[in-house]
């Protein structure tokens, strides 16, 4: 009890709740905007994060987070343009609504409904991450080895359309990953000469050129195209009681789903949006009123795609492994920062963990007073040019790239890997599975280059281990899964 | 993008990462073999040789494609051919800017390369109102260099021509 308190009294400290209160105001602004994401937003948090204590930093990644999460409700709804993709599904029904005149109601329906998803599911995460990093403190460097195989076949997950370039996107990333020092004898590899290749990439300018400045090489192809806005009525806020009552038989059920497929590494919000939006559909009394503006179609979907944040998080926080793209990120940023997520942080760290578990709870009543004190805000917000934004956000990256380690060549490198991001979507390649790659890819091979040191070389230690067989079990059933789905959205094209 | 331009496009970038993988796995023999343990060439050589085959299967899966695509003549408008051309133009100033300000800024500092990188890339964005980008960019500057270099204590280059 102690120990909550003093968590309690750690986040509610003015300079360190600043710090959650940026998080989330700028997670809900960055989410509400269409072209930036969660995963943008964590990256333009990066250049601030070397400054604060690792438990702040902490906090305010993770009120990022959900507050992107969150915001893409927001221009799904007022411009029918899903600010993020966890929020396609809130399209649907929120912006009908909209059109109705009643804006206001869907916005503070999904304020509502991403609150309770967002509380539900660091409930969750309290009750089941630490139970999890308990058992995986357990782990030598084979179970750790087979985790971080298990770790990059969400590679075949993250794909996207193709599966065949999803992996070579994630092959890349792990390429990238041997140039530099090797994790085990430390002999340096691919410098071809180039003393800044030593050391490696940075990662950190592998991270904001993949994901931030090729988003504005892609901003910079709209240009000229007439920015969508929203003039119409807000109308009233708040659902009636009667309605709230209704539909707390959506959000409670759709809350505990989103948990649910966010802790299985791969999925994310898209995925649980649409399947808490058919669920809701299928167990309602008026599946006809689904597309036309039903307060339901809007909860069950903002319900389960802040139910993946916390969900998310138990992967990423007891295992090591990320969750979705946007924890990939945030794992990068925390390795940063100097906290390696895992087992052995709940046992080194323990008042950063709960820090973080009150900092998500507090992040969740931020977004829902930030959500209905700001819905009249939230159309002009949508009207910030992208002329002005977007030259800001390159200026941010600069300076991201350079904070790390004050080198110039470090900008230069995520100028370069922004090029290549751009690239690599231009050509159907998910830039997802390349930062897998890059941060898991080191790991994977100290660990097996331990286990392999342990066992005097003998590498059927390997598979000697239950736990560690496990996780090939289901390495090997995730990549046969990717490998199916793909093969079945590629049969209609090839025989049609 | 048409299929037939999409699968021409997977050959290409399949021949670019087999070539990549094939330069990494020859590099790897220039690299020390450990007996015992994990060599620093292992995981090099398996990451590369999975590259390979993924590479040759998109290749194959390219030229398939190319075969099966039916030659759908992609008519453009001149607005559209405008449209390209102009974003194609503004793609490599980009590029050049970004690059050039990378080069720039270890002589002319933060202060002076930044509002200069601002305001073309704001130029580009398609802003006209000259005001409004010396004020976005002056503004913008003067922040973050105060909170970098005098709340962060970041030591972002400075002005050294000489």
């Amino acid at each position: 009890m102690a120990a909550v308190i003093d968590a309690v009294i750690f986040v509610l400290t003015p300079f360190h709740f600043l710090f959650l209160f940026i998080g989330v105001a700028g997670g809900i602004i960055v989410g509400a905007l269409p072209g930036l994401t969660g995963s943008v937003g964590i990256i333009l948090l990066l250049p601030f994060l070397f400054y604060v204590p690792p438990a702040v930093a902490l906090i305010m990644l993770s009120g990022m987070f959900c507050g992107a999460i969150y915001g893409g409700s927001i221009s799904a709804i007022l411009i029918s343009t899903p600010g993020t993709p966890s929020a396609a599904a809130t399209v649907l029904d929120g912006y009908p609504l909209a059109q109705k005149g009643q804006a206001g109601k869907a916005i503070g329906v999904a304020t509502i409904a991403s609150t309770i998803g967002g509380i539900i599911s660091v409930l969750c995460l309290i009750f089941i991450a630490p139970q999890l990093a308990r058992f995986a403190v357990r782990f030598g460097p084979v179970e750790y080895f087979a985790l971080m195989v298990f770790g990059l076949t969400v590679i075949a997950s993250v794909s996207g359309a193709s599966l065949i370039k999803g992996l070579l996107s994630g092959f890349f990333g792990l390429l990238i990953a041997t140039i530099g020092m090797d994790p085990v004898m430390g002999y340096p590899r691919f410098h071809f000469g180039v003393t800044n290749l030593l050391l490696g990439f940075p990662m950190v300018s592998v991270l904001i050129g993949l994901f931030a400045v090729s988003q504005i090489f892609v901003e910079l192809e709209g240009v000229g195209k007439p920015q969508k806005v929203f003039n119409q009525s807000m109308g009233r806020v708040l659902p009636t009681w009667k309605e709230f009552k209704g539909l707390l038989t959506v959000i409670v059920p759709s809350s505990l789903l989103g948990t649910f497929i966010g802790i299985i590494p791969g999925t994310g919000g898209a995925i649980a949006s649409f399947m808490a939006y058919n669920e809701a559909r299928r167990f309602s009394r008026h599946p006809e009123e689904f597309g036309t503006g039903s307060l339901a179609g809007i909860a069950a979907p903002e319900a389960a795609n802040n139910g993946t944040t916390g969900g998310a998080m138990v992967p990423l926080l007891s295992l090591g492994i990320p969750g979705d793209v946007v924890t990939a990120v945030m794992l990068g940023a925390l390795m940063v920062i100097g906290v390696r997520p895992g087992p052995l942080l709940f046992r080194q760290s323990p008042q950063i963990m709960n820090s973080l578990f009150v900092g998500l709870m507090f992040a969740q009543f931020l977004i829902l007073g930030l959500g209905l004190l700001s819905v009249r805000i939230f159309p002009k917000v949508l009207k910030v040019p992208v002329r002005i934004l977007f030259p800001i956000i390159l200026a941010l990256c600069f300076l991201g790239a350079f904070s790390l380690s004050n080198s110039i060549y470090d900008m230069l490198i995520a100028f370069l890997f922004g090029l290549v991001g751009y690239a690599m979507r231009k050509l159907g390649f998910g830039t997802a599975p390349v930062i897998l790659g890059v941060i898991l890819g080191p790991i994977a091979e100290q660990e097996l280059g331990r286990a392999l040191i342990m066992s005097h070389g003998n590498w059927g230690t390997l598979f000697q281990s239950p736990i560690a067989i496990f996780f090939y079990i289901i390495s090997l059933f995730s990549v046969s899964y990717s490998l199916k789905s793909g093969l079945r959205k590629a049969k209609p094209r090839t025989t049609g | 993008m048409s299929d037939k331009v999409t699968a021409k496009s997977d050959v290409v970038v399949g021949l670019i990462l087999l070539g990549l993988a094939i330069l990494f796995f020859a590099l790897s023999f220039t690299l020390p073999v450990r007996r015992a343990g994990l060599s620093p060439t292992t995981f090099p050589r398996f990451v590369t040789i999975v590259m390979a085959l993924l590479a040759s299967g998109l290749i194959v899966q390219g030229v398939r494609k190319q075969k099966a695509a039916t030659a759908v003549s992609e008519k453009r408008s001149a607005d559209e051919v405008t449209r390209r051309r102009r974003y194609a133009l503004r793609f490599v100033l980009l590029a050049v800017l970004g690059i050039g300000y990378t080069q720039l800024i270890r002589f002319l500092g933060f202060v002076v390369a930044t509002p200069f990188m601002m305001a073309g890339t704001m130029l580009l964005f398609d802003e006209k109102k000259w005001y409004r980008i010396v004020l976005v960019a002056v503004i913008s500057t003067t922040v973050l260099y105060g909170l970098f270099r005098i709340v962060f204590r970041v030591p972002l280059p400075r002005f050294d021509l000489w």
